[in-house]
């Protein structure tokens, strides 16, 4: 494990570095207050030795300056000093220090110290680790591991909110498997598990790395295109559309010829879209794909853009 | 100015203390006691500097500084120069700053004829 060992003088530094070594940490030596600092901008240094008096900025700056920083990992700091009087020791541990020594160190117990130390930070790794896989857990869909519908939804509103900042089109695609309850009905759910899980790895294939992609629920997928207007999102929707009735699924008992119905929907510029509005305006337009005899992409509002313009010409 | 007198009573270096907090290792004494050395000189040089342009701060910080590497290494009578040193920095006095240089540097001294002519345990 690393650790930071910062002290003006020379002679302790060495004694610590030496004892620190033997007990296998990696070190990293700073003379100062302000390589100190920068010593600790490296994310991998999360145990700190600091002495209180040193040139540029004390110890007890450094660990204010430790402390007020965000989305760091917790950095576990001893503060060294000769002060042993208890207001010291308060002032110490009220700049944030976890722990407090005076020197001349005595090492048995700094060992100990640093052990107990190293359960916090044990214990801070995690509680992060759990933390991220709640996160996942929450957000995810649990058989494709695409988003889920909260989570799409989220993320929709997000864009729709740039996209009116930067006066950006968002678009929608909803798209589902034709004649998806035939399949389960026909070859079992699990064959229909396999099947959705073959069309969502064509479609990640073929959406942009800026693009999302959720299950709205069943066999329903969501696509959000960030900065993607009428034109090329149907060029998008096309491209879905081909890459998943191109060939077979092939699944455990079967290949199985399997096409998509998409529908696609445009934020507008002139005025504020909510996530919900474009969503149902994208369900329309998949609606009409099904009715259009299914394998085919419509987009909502293209029939009155198309007339519009013939009225112009 | 802490009582000089007090001095002879204390060994220059105090080996058994300094090596039972660095594990036992001579040689690694050795080295820290070269640096030491070298640090001192260096040291020493700002202090006269500092005392020219009477800049106790800078006076005050390195006694205290020299008073801290002469702990590590088990050097009571070092440390307690320094110890004045840095009093003399604090409450900005020039002459008992030089005397405790001239001390700092006799103890020195004391130092490495002790320890040519008692080995290591």
């Amino acid at each position: 494990m690393k650790i930071l060992i910062a002290d003006d003088d020379p002679i302790s530094s060495k004694i610590l570095q030496k004892n620190l070594e033997n007990w296998d940490y990696e070190t990293v030596l700073a003379r100062s207050g302000p390589s100190a600092w920068q010593a600790l901008q490296d994310e991998s240094l999360r145990l700190a030795i600091l002495d209180w008096m040193m040139p540029g900025m004390d110890g007890v700056e450094v660990c204010r300056k430790i402390r007020r920083r965000k989305k760091y990992k917790y950095t576990y700091i001893i503060l060294l000093s000769a002060k042993d009087r208890t207001p010291d020791i308060i002032a110490g541990l009220s700049s944030g220090a976890d722990d407090y020594m005076t020197k001349p160190v005595n090492f048995l117990e700094l060992k100990a110290r640093l052990k107990a130390g190293r359960r916090i930070i044990d214990l801070e790794d995690k509680l992060l680790f759990i933390q991220n896989q709640l996160k996942d857990l929450a957000s995810r869909d649990s058989l494709t591991r695409i988003w889920n519908r909260a989570e799409i939804t989220r993320f929709l509103s997000e864009e729709l909110e740039r996209g009116r900042r930067e006066k950006k089109f968002t678009s929608v695609i909803m798209l589902d498997v034709d004649h998806f309850k035939k399949i389960n009905d026909f070859y079992g759910h699990s064959i229909g598990d396999q099947a959705l899980l073959q069309v969502v790895s064509r479609l990640r294939r073929k959406v942009r790395r800026s693009d999302k992609m959720g299950r709205y629920g069943g066999d329903e997928i969501i696509v959000i295109l960030p900065n993607c207007g009428q034109a090329e999102v149907k060029n998008v929707g096309e491209r879905l559309r081909l890459a998943v009735g191109g060939r077979r699924i092939r699944t455990e008992l079967d290949a199985v010829p399997i096409t998509i119905s998409a529908g696609c929907a445009t934020s507008d510029l002139q005025q504020a879209t909510s996530p919900e509005a474009l969503i149902k305006t994208a369900d329309k337009a998949l609606l009409k794909a099904k009715e259009q005899g299914r394998n085919c992409v419509i987009v909502s509002g293209e029939a009155r853009q198309r007339a519009r313009e013939k009225e112009n010409a | 100015m802490p009582d000089l007198i007090d001095l002879d009573k204390l060994q220059p270096i105090d080996f058994d203390e300094v090596l039972n907090r660095i594990g036992g290792d001579s040689s690694f004494l050795m080295e820290l006691l070269t640096i030491y050395f070298q640090e001192f000189d260096d040291k020493k040089h700002l202090l006269e500097e500092a005392i020219a342009s009477q800049d106790y701060i800078q006076v005050c910080e390195l006694g205290h500084s020299l008073k801290g590497s002469s702990a590590n290494l088990g050097l009571a009578r070092l440390q307690r120069v320094a110890l004045s040193l840095e009093i003399a920095g604090r409450e900005k006095r020039i002459r008992p700053a030089q005397e405790a240089i001239r001390a700092l540097e006799a103890e020195v001294q004391t130092l490495k004829t002790f320890l040519a002519k008692n080995t290591l345990p």
